[in-house]
């Protein structure tokens, strides 16, 4: 029949029940707004990860283990790379440095009589601080009693601003070293790009002497400082082909290998490579969410079909009469199925915005970019629209079956 | 009577309708009759004797049991669901005792919903619709809907509706059966002037009265036709 037409009655079938109709479309409303709201929030956060890991670093070759499982996440942080594997990878065609990084348990710091407790400060070599890293001072000297700290360390954790040549003294359990503040940087270069968001304050020691942890390395036949990550920086033009060498001198040469406990794979990751697999992992989570957000979908499709089925019921003399007067099967389906789907369209149409709004306002409230994610968008309308075909088509099926003789006679 | 004549709107053949419902309810059992183009029929009987199954038969809103039923032609027992409806939008205008008009149409769009089925464009149907209407009298009622029209208004627009798409019969279950006497009488004016205009009529009544309008009064009872009154008028 004429399209036009069927429209018109569907959408005046619609109206007559005003209250109704709104009722069912909010269901609609909120299930595709979930879907959008999360989708958007999950994507933005997502390019806003990416985006930051891509900004720090392409040139650096992260060394590390990675658990097997999730069960040996503690053994993976154990210190495994030698100095003799820093000697060795050194070597390696294409790599302009490398910087070892661990972590020293500590209890406190004290600046100008005030204390602060710490996680620990971490220990790493003075090629970590390079021009571009360092706001003020220098890097430390290997062997000196010389720290260097990041803003947050100097700028926020004290009352008072710590600044190149103050003292600080920190605190371990059994001992307490005196060091001067050499420099001040934003970030250091290696640093694991995951570790750059809203900026922990850091105190950076030598390794050498501050840094204990020592194992027995087989390639050197000593005992040596080992630590559980490396950075290399590679030569940027080289940066895949170091991956590949450095990967294979892990495999086949390393001490890590010797020292890594089973369970814990060695790899060497690029920045790309930490943002591919963050992004894997935060679109896995938000499928997981906005599949939790599809259920409210299902419960709004649900909606749609029981409200036409009771208007199926309603008017099952007006499709009697519509019979009668020349109605075939199909027409009648027809009706019913544009109004169920137009109460889905109305739904995701008003649920698009909506979804897109909240979505706005979580990426506000968690601080990170929007990123408008369309596939999603489009989708969730598509959704919208399929939602109210499938819960529409029981109903209308329901309503071409009905016989006009019953239908005239119903009261 | 019954056999198939080329001239002849609408031909039952031994048509039987039964209702299963636990046991077998019969509505009709073995009707033969056939309206010739033009003709004016009317079908008395007492209530239950199976008038409006008959009349739903010949409209093909209903199947029969048995026996066949043609309309212009047309075998409905081998019509498929399509072609039945078609035929019930196009060459057969009906009209209800109930009326039953749509609530929440006007009543042009009363009017022209048939002409919606039966494929006419938009401004067409409105226009066909307005004519209609006024032909009945209600010419300054167009907008209105059936709740806000009288009984015997109501009436007129569904015969309004039931000549959309001018079909070539007229099918009529009680027409003034809710209508006030003077109502009844200008209806079945309406439908004199239809037969006078050629169409051919089906109408059931068990009003005498009204019946003695038609050419010829078939009397049905307990499902069978028991005689068929010619009124020579
Ligand atoms: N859907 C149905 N199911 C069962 N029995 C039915 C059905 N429709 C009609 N009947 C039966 O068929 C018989 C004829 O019914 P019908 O409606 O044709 O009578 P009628 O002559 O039109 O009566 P009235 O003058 O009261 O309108 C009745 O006995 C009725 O009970
Ligand atoms: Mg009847």
């Amino acid at each position: 029949m004429d399209p036009r037409e069927s429209f018109t009655i569907a959408a005046r079938s619609i109206r007559s029940h005003k209250l109704r109709s709104a009722l069912t479309v909010i269901g609609v409303v909120i299930g595709i707004a979930s879907v959008v709201a999360f989708a958007t929030f999950g994507a933005s956060v997502e390019s806003e990860i990416v985006g930051s890991i891509s900004d720090s670093g392409a040139n650096n070759v992260y060394v590390l283990g990675q658990p097997a499982d999730e069960e040996g996440f503690e053994q993976a942080l154990q210190p495994v790379f030698t100095e003799y594997d820093i000697a060795r990878l050194s070597e390696i065609p294409g790599v302009e440095a490398v910087i070892p990084r661990g972590s020293i348990p500590a209890n406190s710091v004290t600046h100008r009589g005030e204390t602060v407790s710490i996680q620990g400060a971490t220990a790493t070599t003075p090629a970590a601080v390079t021009n571009e890293t360092l706001v003020a001072g220098r890097s430390f000297r290997s062997g000196a009693d010389e720290t260097v700290l990041n803003r947050a360390a100097a700028e926020t954790t004290f009352e008072g601003n710590v600044t190149v040549g103050d003292e600080i003294t920190v605190r371990r359990t059994d001992e307490t070293w005196n060091l001067t503040v050499v420099g001040v940087v934003n970030g250091t270069a290696g640093e694991l790009p995951v570790g750059n968001f809203g900026p922990q304050p850091q105190f950076y020691v030598p390794a050498d002497p501050y840094y204990q942890a020592v194992v027995e390395s087989p390639g050197a036949n000593a005992r040596q400082r080992a630590y559980p990550q490396l950075t290399v920086v590679a030569v940027p033009a080289e940066t895949l082909a170091v991956t590949e060498r450095v990967e294979t001198y892990l495999r086949e040469e390393s001490d890590a290998r010797h020292l890594a406990p089973s369970g814990v794979d060695l790899v060497a990751r690029t920045s790309g490579d930490f943002a591919e697999q963050i992004s894997d992992v935060i679109q896995q989570i938000t499928r997981f969410v906005t599949g939790i957000a599809v259920i409210a979908l299902v419960v709004g499709a649900i909606g749609i079909a029981n409200i036409m089925l009771v208007s199926v019921t309603e008017r099952t003399r007006e499709i009697g009469i519509m019979k009668a007067v020349g109605a075939r099967n199909r027409d009648v389906m027809e009706l019913f199925l544009l109004e169920a789907t137009l109460l889905g369209a109305v739904g995701a149409v008003l649920g698009l915005p909506l979804g897109l709004a909240v979505g706005w306002a979580a990426t506000r409230y968690a601080e990170v970019g929007f990123a408008f994610a369309p596939y999603w968008s489009a989708l969730a309308v598509l959704v919208g629209v399929l939602v109210g075909v499938v819960a529409g088509l029981y109903p209308a099926w329901r309503a071409a079956r009905v016989d006009p003789i019953d239908a005239l006679r119903y009261e | 009577m019954g056999q198939a004549d080329a001239d002849d709107v609408v031909t039952l053949t031994d048509v039987r309708k039964t209702y299963d419902l636990g046991g077998t309810v019969q509505a009709l059992g073995g009707v033969s009759l056939s309206l010739p183009r033009g003709s004016y029929t009317a079908v008395m009987g007492p209530s239950g004797s199976g008038k409006s199954t008959l009349l739903n038969l010949v409209g093909g809103l209903d199947t029969p049991s048995e026996g066949r039923v043609t309309v212009g032609g047309r075998d409905l027992s081998t019509a498929t669901e399509a072609e039945r409806a078609a035929i019930r939008g196009s060459r057969v205008g009906f009209v209800f005792q109930t009326f039953n008009l749509m609530p929440r149409l006007t009543a042009v769009e009363n009017v022209a919903m048939p002409l919606v089925f039966d494929g006419w464009d938009r401004s067409r149907r409105r226009e066909r619709a307005r004519e209609l209407l006024s032909e009945v009298g209600l010419g300054n009622r167009l907008d209105h809907k059936p709740t806000e029209l009288s009984g015997g208004q109501r009436q007129r627009v569904a015969i309004a509706r039931a000549l959309a798409p001018d079909p070539e019969l007229i099918l009529a279950d009680e027409p003034t059966g809710n209508v006030d006497t003077e109502t009844g009488e200008r209806i079945m004016g309406l439908l004199g002037d239809l037969h006078a205009d050629g169409h051919t009529i089906l109408l059931v009544t068990h009003e005498r009265r009204i019946a003695e309008r038609a050419e010829r009064i078939v009397h049905v009872r307990d499902g069978v036709v028991e005689r068929t009154e010619e009124l020579i008028d």
